[in-house]
This record gives structure tokens, sequence and C-alpha cells, in this order.
């Protein structure tokens, strides 16, 4: 079974691989972050697997970690993108 | 046969994101592979069963240096040219690079076989420390001092980052002061996120005690909300100066010292009898989850400066 799972957690690292040819290929900046954010993703299916393949449902715990947290870097990157790095490019819509 | 196929995979894509972030001259693409490059080692640590390892290096690779490395970024402007390094200086980092490496292979192979290390002694040992998750054991009973002298050296690091803030900007609040739309979507986020993180948090510590999880990955879970809040401009960092803020910073390592001296009572420094090991490792672990939530924050947030005028 466990054999399964981890031939299932090499589907999910190819389809990470994936994502990592875009971050090395850009063009745009917000690609790269929003295929970083996918690699969050795969990651927490990832745990979620290996959590299975092990029976070890302690695991699980670091996917709740990487759930809560993966956007935070999208947030930084938001915040780069405001021009001291301060502010929200949402503001600068209504000026 | 699948299951090293798994590692292997792992270790290949681990390779190619370090790669990628050392080799690129694109500053951004380097931090977005760095940010890929620790989600793959806490994968990589589950699969050799460190579980804890597991969940600090999520909660700081997801959680604050993403958010560290990305607010220098942003605050780097049209700094942001990387020099071609001369070839005498990467010529001497690729040879010290094989050297380090080649030590580490050395090491390893001089390893014994099935290294169980000191684990049965642990196992062992583990109804005397009061609690059930062993590396809490290690962590604050058996060897007690490393985390008190840890949670020390956490305390001089930020008064290192303090100590470069300029003279009008000492007093001042730390790093640079946020602002967003009101009502905006980074507004709304900031304000849902901390409810669930700070459950999560606390839960980390709490199981800590059982299972893996403890003050320093539950404290970096509630300092990675904590910043967000800041990021979204709802909570301006405190000055400083603030008195509050400086009993809260020494809090941490203060309790665990005093209860470290209690423990000449009961025979030497830093010994919990058994009957009392577990309330006392459990009131450390609360109290040093704030302590070390705390400095996180402000480490990330960095030297205080003048709001600009």
């Amino acid at each position: 079974m466990s054999d399964w799972y981890l031939a299932i957690g090499i589907g999910l690292l190819l389809t990470l691989a994936g994502a990592l040819f875009r971050v090395w290929r850009g063009p745009d900046a917000a690609d790269r972050m929003m295929a970083a954010q996918l690699t969050g993703t795969a990651g927490i299916a990832l745990v979620v697997i290996l959590a299975a393949a092990s029976g070890d449902w302690a695991m699980l715990d670091v996917g709740l970690v990487l759930a809560l947290l993966a956007a935070l870097a999208a947030v930084a990157f938001v915040k780069a993108a405001s021009p001291n790095g301060a502010g929200d490019p949402e503001e600068d819509d209504l000026s | 046969m699948i299951a090293s196929g798994f590692d292997i995979t792992v270790c290949v894509l681990l390779c190619l994101c370090a790669l990628a972030a050392v080799t690129g001259r694109d500053t951004f693409r380097a931090i977005v592979f760095f940010i890929v490059y620790g989600l793959l080692i806490s994968v990589a640590w589950l699969r050799i069963d460190a579980i804890d390892v597991a969940l600090a290096e999520a909660a700081i690779g997801a959680g604050l240096t993403g958010v560290l490395l990305l607010g220098a970024f942003g605050q780097m402007g049209s700094a942001d040219t990387m020099a071609r390094e001369p070839r005498g200086a990467v010529l001497i980092a690729l040879v010290a690079g094989a050297g380090i490496g080649a030590a580490v292979l050395f090491a390893v192979q001089g390893l014994p076989p099935e290294g169980a290390g000191l684990t049965a002694e642990v196992l062992a040992q583990l109804e005397a420390s009061g609690v059930g998750n062993p590396v809490t054991a290690v962590l604050l009973n058996f060897r007690g001092y490393d985390t008190l002298l840890e949670s020390i050296v956490l305390l001089v690091a930020l008064i290192g980052v303090w100590s470069v803030a300029s003279e009008t900007g000492w007093g001042e609040r730390p790093g640079i002061v946020h602002h967003a739309r009101a009502g905006g979507t980074l507004q709304s986020f900031g304000r849902f996120l901390p409810a669930i993180g700070l459950v999560i948090g606390a839960y980390i510590v709490w199981a800590g005690s059982s299972g893996p999880g403890g003050a320093f990955q539950g404290g970096t879970v509630l300092a990675a909300v904590a910043i967000l809040t800041i990021l979204a401009g709802l909570v301006d960092a405190p000055r400083v100066t603030t008195r509050w803020l400086r009993w809260a910073l020494v809090m941490g390592p203060g309790v665990f010292l005093g209860v470290a001296l209690l423990g000449l009572f009961g025979g030497a420094f830093l010994v919990f009898p058994q009957a009392v090991a577990y309330p006392a490792i459990v009131a450390i672990e609360i109290v040093l989850t704030a302590s070390i939530a705390l400095t996180l924050v402000l480490l990330v947030l960095g030297p205080p400066r003048e709001a600009p005028q």
C-alpha cells in the first residue's frame, strides 16, 4: 500500500518539477511567484501522501503549517511591488 | 524500489533548486527558488521521520524567510543588479564548496552503518523526562542547556540587528511603517488568517509535550501571522524602547534560567525532579513561545528607523 502512495508522490513531484520550469522561465515576476504558490500546493499534497504512506499522522501538522503560511510569500511579493515596499498596489488604483 | 525512486526524485529537485538559487542572475528568481527549496527540504525531513525538524523548516521557510528576502528585495529598488563576480572569487568559492562537500561525505562514511546514536538511551529514560515526545525530552530536559543558550542567542541576534540602527532611528518603530487600502484584499486577509494562525500556533506548542511540535515551531507560526498583521497595516510594530516589549523579550530565557536555578534544590542546575518535570517543561515552553515569537517578528522587521515625514 505504502508503495502505491509513494508512486503517487512521484507523480506529484513531477508536477512540482513542471512548476519549477515556470519559476525558471518566468517571464514576469508574477509568473514565478504563482508557480511558487503552485509548488506550495503540491508540497501540502506530498505531506499528506507521506503521512498516509508511513501511517504517522502527526506528519499532517506539517501540511497544516504549510497551508497556513504558504500565502505569506505572495503577500510579501505584493508588498515588494509597491514603490518603497511599504504600501499596497490596491491603494494606487484609487489615487 | 518505488521508495528509492521517490527519494531520488526529491534529491534531484532539491539540487536543481539549490543550483538555480545560487547560479541565476535574477535576484527575484533566486529568492523564489530558495522558497521552493525550503518546501522540498521539509518534505525530505519527513522522509527520514524527522517531523519536528520538518515542522520548523516549514514554518520558517514558508512564514519567515520568504517574507524577509522579498521584503529586502522590495526595498532594494534600483540597486537590484547582480554584478558578475571576478573569476578568482568564483574559483575559491568552488574549491571551498567542494572541500566542505568532500568533508561531509567523509564524515558520513565514518558513521556506524546502523547508527542509532543515543536513541535507545533517550527512549529508555523518556519516562523520567516528564514528556512523551523524545525530541522535546532531549531539547528541554536531557540537554536543556542547549535550548537555554539558543534562546539567549536569539536575543543576542536581535541586539545585533538593533545595534545597526541609525542615531535618529533609535527609539522608533522597527522596519518601515506599512499601510494598505482600508478594507482591501490585504487588510481582509490580515484580519482573517491570524485567527486561524493563533489556534494552530497554540496547538503546535501544546502538542510538543506528547508529539512533534514545541515552542520554536509554534512560536514561528505565531510570529508569521503577527508579521502579516503588520504588513497589512493593521498593527504598528511597537517602538523598540517600549517597556513591556523589553520584558516580554527577556521573559522566556529568564523563566527558563529561573527554573534551571530552582533545579539546584533538586540536585543540580537544570535538573527537573520527575514529579515536577512535566509542569516545569510546559511552563517553560509557553513562556518561551511568547519570547521566541516576538524576537522573530522583530528580527524580520529589522532595525528601528525614523518614519519618513
